[in-house]
C-alpha cells in the first residue's frame, strides 16, 4: 500500500511537474495561484494576453521563468511592481503602441490608441495633478482583458454603457472636472430607440463609443470631436447611410444625402454656420427620437419661432393633427428642406397648397392660396420696379436719397409677408403685403417724378437757350444798326 | 412808350436835377482798340456779383444755418424746392466764375497799367473787393456743411493760425472757438450774408462811381503817340448794350452749367471722423496751398509755413500798392518790369493751380 | 424820290420787324427768368426739411429704458437709453435679412420683427437667425444734445 501511494505521489508529482513544465513560461502565475491566489489570478487565466502566451512579467516586468522570488521580482530584471497612474498606460503602450510587436503576436489592432488617449479629453491631468484622468485599465480592466467583441468585455456594445456611466453618471465625480456637463445621459439614452434596443441585446445600435469614439474622445466643442456640430451628420451617417447595415431596421437611409442638399445642410456643412441644426438639434442627443407629428412645429419653432406661433393658431393646425399629417414637414419636408421661395405657395403645380386644395375640394384654402400668391408676386414686382426706377434716377444724378431710404420698408414687408404666410389667413397676409405694395408705389412715383424732372430740365434749358439766342442775335443787330446810324450821322 | 418814359424822367428831373448827370454820362466814351475786349470783364464781374446777390437771397428763403439742418436744407433745396437745383447750382458756379472774371479783370487792369494816376483809389478799392470776394468764397464754401467743406475750412483756418503773433486770435475769431464746429458755421453764415455784402457794397459803390467819374483808362501807348484821331464808342448806349449782350450769354452759360454739371453735395460733415485723403481747397486757393506744400519744414530759423504765409502777405501788399511804387507808368512811360513781373505771376499761378489739381 | 421812299419803307419795315423780334425775345427771356424764380419762391409741398442724423435729439426729451429709430444719412440707427440713463446706439439694420429692428421694453432687448431675431443691449446677436452682432455707433452728449457718429 505504501508503495502504491508513493508511486501515485511520484506519478502525481511527475504529472504536476509535466503540467508545470507546460506552464514553465509563467512561473509568476503558477506561484501566485498556489500561494496568494486572488481575483487577479483567476481573471488572468481568462485574459487574452495569457492565451497569447504573455506572462505576468509582460506587464509587471521581472523574470517569469524562475520561481525564486528574489530573482523573479527583481527590479534589475525589469520588475515594476503594481504600476500606478500613468505607468499603467505606459506599460500597456509598450506593446500596444508598437506596430511590430503587435504584428508578432498576429494582431491587427490599431497602435495609435495611446496617443489618441493622451490627446483626448480623458488624457488631461486628474485632480491630483500627478496622472491622467483615465488609464487603459479604467475601461478595459487590468486582468481578464478580452476582445471588444467578447460579451464579457466591459467595452462590449451591451456593457459599455455601464462602463462609461461609472464616472459620467456620478454627479459628485463629474463636478470635480466639468460641473456643467450633464450626468443624465444614461436615463435619456434608455428612452431612445438606440437605448431600448441596446437594452434588449442589439449589438448593432449606437452606444456611447459609436458616436463619441473610444480613445479619441474630445469635448463636443472641440472641432476635431466626432460630435462637434459640423461633424455630427457624418457621425450619424456612419450607420444611418449604410443601407446594408440598416437593412433589418427597415428605415430609410437617405437622410444624410437629403440633409446635405438642404438649406440647413448647406449652412452647417458648407458655410460652417453653427446656428444651423445638425441631426441632434431636431432629434435630440442621447434621447434621440424623431419628434411626434403634433410636436414638429414646436421643434422647428425653437428657431423658427414666429412661423411656429403663427402656425399653431392657424386653421392648418387642427386640420393637420386630425389627418395625422406632420406639421412643418408636410410642406417643407424633414431632411431635404430646400429654400422656401415664393413658388411654394399658390395653386400652380410647383406649389404645395394644391396637394390638398383644389377648386372643388377645400376651396376656401384654394382661394386664399391663390390670393396670397398673387399678392406676393405683385409685391415682388412692385419692389423690383421701384428699385429699378430709383437706380435709374440716381444714375442720372438726381437727388433721390429719401425715396431710396423708403425702399427698405418695401423689402421689410416682403420678408414679413413670407413669415405671415404661416397664419394661413388671407386678411392678415393682405395687411402686411399691401403695406409693402403701397410703399413701392410711393417710391416708384417719386422716382418717376425725378426722371420726369431730369427731362424737364433739359427741355427747359433748350427753350430758354432758344429765347436767349434770339434775343442776343436781335440785340446784336440792334447795336449794329445804332452804330451804323451813328456813323452815318457823323458823316 | 416814349411819352411814359419822358413823363417819368421829367417828374424825377424836377426833383433831383438829372439833366447835368445825363449830359455828363452822354459824353462818356470807351476807346476802341485791339485791347478793348478786356474792358468788358469788369462789367461781367459786376453781373456775376448781381447774380450772386439774387440767387443768394433766393437761397436764403430755404437755407437753414446750424449744423443740424444746413446739409439737409440744401438737400431739400436740391430735391424738393421747384428749380431749387437751378438756383443752387447757378450760385455755386457763378461764385467760381465771379472770382475767375475778377482775376482776369484785375490782370488786364494791371497789364494795361490802368491803376496809374489818377486811378489809384479805383485800383485799391478793386483789390479790397477781390480779397472780400475770396472771403465770400471761403465762407460760402462751408455753408453746405459737407465733408469736403468741413475739412477745407479746418485746413484753411489752420493756415491762418500760423501767422505769427496775431495768427491764433484771428483763427479763433474765424472759428468761433478752437475747433471748427457749429459755431464756425454760424459765424461764416453771418460773414457771408451780412458782413461781407455790406462792406463789399461800399467799396463797389466807390469803385463804380470813380469809373463813371473818371471814364475808361486809355493804354499807355496813347500818350506816346500824341493826339491822334482815336476810334471810340459812346458808353451809352453802345458799350452798355454790348455789355448787356455779353451778360446775356454769360447767363445762358450759367444755366447750361447748372443743368449739365450740377454742383455736388457729397456727405454730411462728421466732426468726429478722420479726414478723407486728398483734401484740397477750391481752385482759387490752390496755388498758395500747393506752394506751401513745397516749402521745406524749416528754412533757417523760420518755420516753413510761416515763411510762406509771410511771403504771400508781402506779395499781396506789394500788389495792392503797385500804383504807388510804379512811378514810370504814372509818368506815362512803358514799364517792362511790371509786364515781366505780371507775366511771371500769371504763369506761376496757372502752373501751381494745375499741379495742385493733378497731384 | 420814289426809290428813296421805297428804300426808307423797306428799311423801316426791317426796323419794325427787328423791333418786334427784339421786343418779343426780350419778353420771352424775361419769362424764362421770372418763371423759375416765381416757382422757386412758391413753397413746396413738404414745407420743411426733416430733422435727421448726427444730432439725434435732446437728452431731456429721451425717456430712460426706451429706444428710438433715427435716420443716419441713408441708414436707420437705433438710439437707446438704458435704465441707468446711459446712451447706446447701434445700426438698426438686422444682420440677418436687413429688416429694421426695434427696442422691446417688455423683452429688455432689441428685437427684429421679421424672423424673431434678438440682440442684447450690447448689440450682440443672442437668439434667432442673425449671424452677426449689430455695428455700434458712437454717442456723444454735449450739453443737452445727443450726437450720433460712426465708430472710427
Amino acid at each position: 500500500m505504501k508503495r502504491l501511494s508513493r508511486m501515485m505521489m511520484l506519478f502525481g508529482l511527475l504529472g504536476c511537474v509535466s503540467v508545470t513544465a507546460l506552464r514553465a513560461q509563467d512561473k509568476c502565475l503558477s506561484c501566485h495561484e498556489a500561494t496568494i491566489g486572488g481575483q487577479a489570478v483567476a481573471l488572468f487565466k481568462r485574459d487574452i494576453h495569457h492565451a497569447k502566451g504573455i506572462s505576468c512579467a509582460g506587464c509587471h516586468g521581472g523574470d517569469s521563468k524562475t520561481e525564486e522570488m528574489d530573482q523573479a521580482m527583481n527590479a534589475k530584471a525589469g520588475y515594476i511592481g503594481v504600476p500606478k497612474g500613468d505607468e499603467i498606460s505606459k506599460a500597456c503602450a509598450s506593446c500596444h503602441a508598437n506596430a511590430e510587436k503587435m504584428k508578432s503576436f498576429g494582431s491587427n489592432l490599431p497602435t495609435n490608441q495611446f496617443q489618441n488617449l493622451q490627446e483626448s479629453v480623458h488624457g488631461k491631468l486628474s485632480t491630483s495633478g500627478k496622472e491622467r484622468i483615465v488609464q487603459c485599465t479604467t475601461c478595459h480592466n487590468s486582468h481578464g482583458i478580452v476582445s471588444v467583441h467578447n460579451a464579457s468585455s466591459p467595452v462590449f456594445a451591451l456593457n459599455i454603457v455601464k462602463t462609461c456611466t461609472k464616472c459620467h453618471a456620478d454627479a459628485s465625480f463629474m463636478r470635480m472636472y466639468n460641473p456643467s456637463l450633464p450626468v443624465d445621459q444614461l436615463d435619456k439614452y434608455r428612452t431612445s430607440v438606440h437605448g431600448i434596443r441596446n437594452a434588449k441585446g442589439d449589438v448593432k445600435v449606437a452606444e456611447c463609443a459609436s458616436c463619441h469614439g473610444s480613445h479619441d474622445i474630445r469635448n463636443a466643442k472641440d472641432t476635431k470631436s466626432n460630435v462637434y456640430a459640423t461633424n455630427v451628420p457624418s457621425t450619424c451617417a456612419r450607420c444611418h447611410s449604410n443601407s446594408d447595415y440598416m437593412k433589418e431596421y427597415r428605415i430609410p437611409t437617405d437622410q444624410f444625402d437629403k440633409f446635405s442638399n438642404s438649406v440647413h445642410g448647406v449652412a452647417l456643412l458648407k458655410k460652417h454656420d453653427l446656428g444651423a441644426p445638425a441631426c441632434n438639434s431636431c432629434h435630440g442627443n442621447h434621447a434621440a427620437t424623431p419628434p411626434g407629428i403634433s410636436s414638429v412645429s414646436k421643434v422647428c419653432g425653437t428657431c423658427h419661432a414666429l412661423n411656429a406661433d403663427l402656425f399653431s393658431t392657424s386653421p392648418h393646425k387642427k386640420a393637420f393633427d386630425d389627418r395625422k399629417l406632420p406639421e412643418c414637414e408636410t410642406c417643407h419636408s424633414n431632411h431635404e428642406i430646400i429654400i422656401a421661395t415664393d413658388k411654394l405657395i399658390g395653386v400652380t403645380s410647383e406649389a404645395v397648397c394644391s396637394r390638398c386644395h383644389g377648386e372643388a375640394q377645400n376651396s376656401k384654402g384654394y382661394a386664399a392660396a391663390k390670393a396670397m400668391r398673387s399678392l406676393i408676386d405683385s409685391l415682388e414686382n412692385s419692389e423690383k420696379k421701384a428699385t429699378e426706377l430709383v437706380n435709374e434716377a440716381e444714375q442720372k444724378g438726381m437727388e433721390i436719397s429719401e425715396a431710396k431710404y423708403k425702399l427698405r420698408d418695401a423689402h421689410q414687408a416682403r420678408l414679413e409677408s413670407r413669415t405671415m404666410v404661416h397664419a394661413f389667413n388671407e386678411g392678415r397676409f393682405r395687411d402686411v403685403a399691401s403695406k409693402g405694395v403701397a410703399v413701392s408705389a410711393t417710391v416708384s412715383e417719386e422716382a418717376t417724378k425725378a426722371l420726369d424732372e431730369y427731362v424737364f430740365r433739359r427741355l427747359g434749358l433748350g427753350i430758354a437757350t432758344l429765347a436767349i439766342t434770339i434775343l442776343a442775335i436781335s440785340l446784336y443787330i440792334f447795336i449794329r444798326r445804332i452804330e451804323r446810324r451813328q456813323s452815318r450821322g457823323t458823316q | 412808350m416814349k411819352t411814359v418814359w419822358s413823363k417819368t424822367y421829367n417828374w424825377i428831373n424836377e426833383r433831383v436835377e438829372l439833366d447835368g448827370l445825363v449830359e455828363f454820362m452822354g459824353k462818356k466814351y470807351v476807346p476802341v482798340n485791339s485791347h478793348s475786349i478786356w474792358y468788358y470783364f469788369g462789367g461781367v464781374s459786376l453781373f456775376l456779383f448781381i447774380i450772386q446777390v439774387v440767387t443768394g437771397i433766393l437761397l436764403l428763403l430755404y437755407y437753414k444755418g446750424g449744423e443740424a439742418l444746413a446739409f439737409e436744407s440744401i438737400q431739400f433745396i436740391m430735391s424738393k424746392v421747384q428749380f431749387g437745383w437751378l438756383i443752387r447750382s447757378i450760385h455755386s458756379w457763378a461764385a467760381n466764375l465771379f472770382i475767375l472774371t475778377a482775376m482776369i479783370h484785375m490782370f488786364s487792369v494791371y497789364f494795361g497799367k490802368a491803376y496809374r494816376k489818377p486811378r489809384e483809389i479805383t485800383w485799391v478799392t478793386g483789390m479790397i473787393m477781390f480779397f472780400l470776394a475770396l472771403g465770400f468764397g471761403f465762407s460760402g464754401y462751408l455753408l453746405p456743411w459737407n465733408e469736403l467743406a468741413f475739412f477745407a475750412t479746418k485746413v484753411g483756418t489752420d493756415i491762418a493760425g500760423v501767422v505769427p503773433v496775431v495768427g491764433k486770435p484771428i483763427m479763433e475769431f474765424l472759428r468761433g472757438g478752437e475747433d471748427v464746429t457749429g459755431a464756425t458755421l454760424s459765424r461764416f453764415f453771418g460773414f457771408h450774408v451780412a458782413v461781407l455784402p455790406g462792406i463789399f457794397t461800399v467799396f463797389l459803390g466807390i469803385h463804380l462811381l470813380l469809373v463813371q467819374r473818371q471814364g475808361m483808362s486809355e493804354p499807355v501807348s496813347y500818350a506816346d503817340e500824341g493826339a491822334k484821331e482815336r476810334k471810340t464808342m459812346p458808353f451809352f448806349p453802345n458799350f452798355l448794350l454790348r455789355d448787356m449782350l455779353l451778360w446775356l450769354i454769360v447767363l445762358n452759360l450759367l444755366a447750361i452749367l447748372a443743368v449739365f454739371f450740377p454742383w455736388e453735395l457729397g456727405k454730411k460733415a462728421d466732426l468726429f471722423a478722420s479726414a478723407p485723403a486728398g483734401i484740397k481747397p477750391e481752385w482759387y486757393f490752390l496755388f498758395m496751398f500747393q506752394t506751401l506744400k513745397y516749402i521745406p519744414g524749416r528754412v533757417l530759423v523760420i518755420d516753413g509755413e510761416v515763411l510762406g504765409i509771410l511771403v504771400f502777405g508781402l506779395g499781396g501788399l506789394l500788389w495792392l500798392l503797385v500804383p504807388f511804387w510804379d512811378r514810370k507808368s504814372s509818368r506815362g512811360e512803358r514799364n517792362r518790369f511790371i509786364n515781366y513781373a505780371g507775366l511771371g505771376i500769371v504763369f506761376y499761378i496757372i502752373v501751381l493751380t494745375i499741379v495742385g489739381w493733378i497731384v | 424820290m420814289v426809290n428813296d421812299t421805297g428804300s426808307t419803307d423797306s428799311t423801316e419795315n426791317r426796323r419794325d420787324f427787328l423791333k418786334y423780334v427784339l421786343g418779343g425775345s426780350l419778353v420771352a427771356w424775361l419769362a424764362a427768368i421770372l418763371y423759375p424764380i416765381m416757382a422757386y419762391i412758391k413753397p413746396p409741398k413738404q414745407a420743411e426739411v426733416e430733422v435727421t442724423s448726427v444730432k439725434a435729439g435732446k437728452v431731456g426729451a429721451f425717456e430712460k429704458d426706451s429706444g428710438l429709430i433715427v435716420r443716419f444719412g441713408n441708414k436707420p440707427v437705433i438710439l437707446m437709453r438704458n435704465a441707468a440713463g446711459e446712451f447706446r446706439a447701434f445700426s438698426a439694420t438686422c444682420t440677418h435679412l436687413d429688416c429694421t429692428v426695434q427696442y422691446r421694453k417688455d423683452m429688455g432687448l432689441i428685437w427684429c420683427a421679421c424672423h424673431n431675431g434678438r440682440y442684447d443691449l450690447n448689440g450682440r446677436n443672442v437668439a434667432g437667425p442673425p449671424p452677426r452682432p449689430l455695428d455700434e455707433y458712437r454717442v456723444v452728449v454735449q450739453g443737452d444734445d445727443i450726437f450720433i457718429s460712426k465708430k472710427a
